[in-house]
């Protein structure tokens, strides 16, 4: 057991936060209030600039299990930074960019990875629909013909969707699982207004609809059975949403720590109250508690733990909520300047629901792992 | 980062873990209801050598590691052993032998180690007094050299051990420095002159530790049972504590385990409205929520003996965020398992019941959830 991180670990967690700079952060901190064009150019700046870092480079496909701790350890640094450019940039490296390792044909994708790699492209993988959450419930469908698949249907909160330059939407072809990987602009493919969500305001989300698209065979994944796929896409999702959390919780917290040391009321700080330090207290304990949580369940997958699973879900619910408790919290010592927009502890607030109910809901999450424990200790 | 136990530590937890099942267990509720201490139970954890785990076999220890001590002591409760127990073992072997060990001249350990590390003598450590809880810089035990002699005198509250113990660490004030250097520590056995145990308490849990004053008046002890450097004594109880934040706790989260098991179980074979109560989403909420503690806290409690085992000497931010974690938030998981038993798990004879009680103690003893905060805003 280490409780350390090693060299290795250290060396690539200092090269990502070296990116943010006083600049960097200032940029990152108002990526809400640029439009799609903008926000699309700086998304895609700061990708080549992690992947010069090697971001891109890590942890990416089902393969890359070994490789999980460590990149829960650069992930945090680049969540607790902005948790929007982080998801948008975890969806493209890891979700997108991992299903490509994990499933596609290498030599097909080979142009796409190319550029994935050195940070070029903005991609989104589409899975949600309206109607149908579970996998095997699709209503989009593809045919082939002789050159290609032809796909129809639509998808919702795709994230990065008005920025992608690519996107992989999940499917179906005769009862099994497909992948198609359509480029923005596509013919057929009309990427719906950028909704208006309660957080996360530097993420760009849309539906996308799909009408008679044509996609090329070397351009997609399967058809195979749902399972490994949307298993590796569940669980990547799931880390990262943890991630995400673990960040957000550091950096409302240093926010509102910074806030009591500096606001003078009744002649003191008001960190001297014990009101605010106990608040402080328990945001501390929550986020420590929380990081090492996150950072075991990451190392679960780097030893291919049977609990693996488990220990990720418990981990999300645990680390969404506890960012939900520290952002109140972080507001609650702000009190009226943290509840105008503008500020850290009020985006982290709204964005902090967000991981309690994407990927694996805190509510399945929790039927998950009562589930294995019932069968663990089955009468 | 690696979170990963070595081979021997699983092996040792799987043996501790058995030999709690078979010999100690099938006493617990027994002990806990009539809240008395279970000396055989004691003995067999002597025999085992839980009792002297980390100390070096010329003491009579195993010569384990802090880490490995904390495992044994979550298999302890991992396997349904009481906190009651679990709070004797803690305060004798950490917070009395260990503080011994640490800070006492070769000829003290070698007279009491070996005996405290085989159960055959049981101890205990006085600190806290009636006036001075959390704040222990305001102890008001005096020692006093007179000749070859140290003549103490106080009051001592709730010492874990009290009434049952053959030698007591205690914590007292020395010349006229009224802060924190002011205080030494002092061993003192029992039959020492002036030296007495007030009446059991009656708690609400950990019913079968021993807990009571002890009464120090005009009580003489050696000179040379003056412990560690005079003036010392409040670093020194300041690295007890830690002890009380980690291994201390360490059943705790053990217990938690056993819940899971036990509510798992009865909510299969439970029915109510013609199915099983493990197929209600409330029921599986409840068990996964005392999975999710359980993940959380453990990883805190290896992290403090892990840093121990370092030799880092001081490591109070981690100790007092477990401390206030584990308090605070194991009281969540132990209510659910309650609830989840309905009115059998209002009842004695369900251990559900018992741990419910036990783990009300975590927020409490080793320094109140109020006091790791005061830690923690001050550290973090």
């Amino acid at each position: 057991m280490d409780f350390d991180w090693t060299s290795r670990e250290k060396q690539l967690k200092a090269r990502v936060a070296g990116i943010f700079d006083k600049i960097a952060i200032e940029e990152v901190d108002t990526l809400g209030d640029n439009a799609l064009p903008e926000l699309k150019s700086i998304t895609t700046r700061f990708q080549r600039r992690l992947a010069e870092v090697g971001y891109f480079s890590l942890g990416i496909g089902p393969a890359s299990g070994m490789e999980a701790l460590q990149l829960a350890a650069v992930q945090e640094e680049l969540a607790r930074v902005s948790a929007s450019l982080f998801v948008a940039v975890e969806t493209t490296a890891r979700l997108f960019g991992g299903l490509l390792a994990g499933f596609a044909d290498a030599a097909s994708v080979q142009d796409i990875t190319d550029e994935l790699s050195l940070g070029n492209l903005i991609a989104g993988v589409a899975l949600s629909e309206a109607e149908a959450n579970a996998p095997d419930d699709r209503s989009v469908t593809a045919k082939a013909d002789a050159a290609d698949f032809i796909i129809n249907g639509q998808k919702t909160f795709c994230t990065n969707a008005p920025i992608a330059d690519i996107i992989a939407v999940q499917g179906t072809v005769n009862g099994s699982q497909a992948f198609f990987l359509v480029e923005a602009g596509h013919p057929g493919l009309s990427i719906g207004p950028r909704l208006h969500t309660v957080g996360y305001d530097g993420l760009a989300v849309a539906g996308i609809t799909l009408n008679l698209v044509r996609v090329p065979r070397n351009r997609v994944l399967g058809p195979f059975e749902a399972g490994a796929s949307v298993r590796f896409l569940c669980r990547t999702q799931d880390m990262i949403l943890t991630m995400a959390s673990v960040g957000l919780t550091q950096r409302v917290l240093k926010s509102s720590k910074s806030y009591a040391q500096s606001h003078i009321r009744g002649g003191r700080p008001v960190f001297r109250f014990q009101e605010v330090r106990f608040k402080l207290a328990e945001m501390e304990t929550l986020f420590q508690t929380a990081e090492l949580l996150a950072f075991r369940a990451a190392w679960l997958y780097t030893s291919n733990d049977p609990e693996a699973a488990t220990v990720l879900h418990s981990a999300k619910v645990f680390c969404a909520e506890s960012a939900e408790r520290v952002a109140s919290l972080a507001m609650q010592i702000m009190a009226g300047p943290g509840y105008v927009r503008g500020n850290l502890v009020e985006s982290g607030y709204r964005d902090a629901k967000f991981a309690q109910l994407a990927g694996t809901t805190s509510e399945v999450a929790r039927m998950a792992i009562a589930d294995d424990l019932l069968n663990r200790y089955r009468v | 980062m690696d979170f990963a136990l070595s081979e021997e530590q699983l092996m040792f937890r799987d043996q501790v873990l058995k030999f709690a099942k078979n010999e100690i267990v099938s006493r617990v509720q027994e002990h806990d209801i009539r809240g008395e201490f279970d000396w055989q139970s004691w003995k067999k954890l002597g025999e085992f050598g839980i009792l002297g785990l980390h100390f070096p076999e010329e003491f009579g220890g195993s010569g384990a590691d802090v880490l490995t001590s904390v495992i044994a002591a979550e298999a302890l409760g991992e396997a349904g052993v009481d906190g009651g127990l679990t709070l004797s073992y803690g305060a004798h072997t950490y917070l009395c032998a260990d503080t011994i060990y640490s800070h006492g001249t070769d000829v003290q350990r070698r007279t009491y180690i070996p005996k405290l590390a085989s159960g055959e003598w049981v101890g205990c450590m006085g600190l806290t007094e009636p006036g001075a809880g959390s704040d222990v810089a305001s102890l008001r035990t005096r020692a006093e050299l007179k000749g070859d002699r140290w003549i103490l005198n106080g009051t001592k509250m709730f010492i874990t051990n009290g009434p049952i113990a053959d030698l007591a660490v205690i914590y007292a004030r020395v010349g006229t420095d009224t802060g924190h250097q002011g205080i030494s520590a002092f061993i003192v056995e029992k039959g020492s002159p002036g030296f007495s145990a007030g009446r059991t308490l009656n708690k609400m849990g950990v019913r079968t530790s021993q807990t009571s004053e002890l009464i120090l008046d005009n009580c003489e002890i050696p000179r040379e049972n003056l412990l560690g450097m005079e003036g010392a004594g409040f670093l020194m109880a300041m690295q007890t504590v830690e002890w009380d934040r980690s291994t201390l706790l360490a059943p705790f989260v053990g217990a938690i385990s056993f819940l899971i098991s036990r509510c798992c179980r009865y909510s299969q074979e439970r029915e109510q409205f013609g199915r099983p109560i493990a197929g209600f989403q409330a029921t599986k909420h409840k068990i996964a929520d005392m999975k999710i503690f359980l993940e959380a806290a453990r990883s805190l409690v290896y992290r403090i003996a892990w840093c121990k085992d370092q030799g880092r000497p001081l490591n109070h931010l981690e100790a007092a965020v477990a401390k206030l974690f584990i308090g605070d938030w194991s009281l969540g998981p132990a209510n659910d398992a309650m609830l989840l038993h309905g009115g059998y798990g209002y009842c004695h004879e369900y251990d559900v019941e018992r741990i419910f009680r036990d783990s009300r103690l975590a927020p409490i003893g080793g320094g109140t959830s109020d006091i790791q905060k005061v830690l923690i805003s001050r550290l973090m």
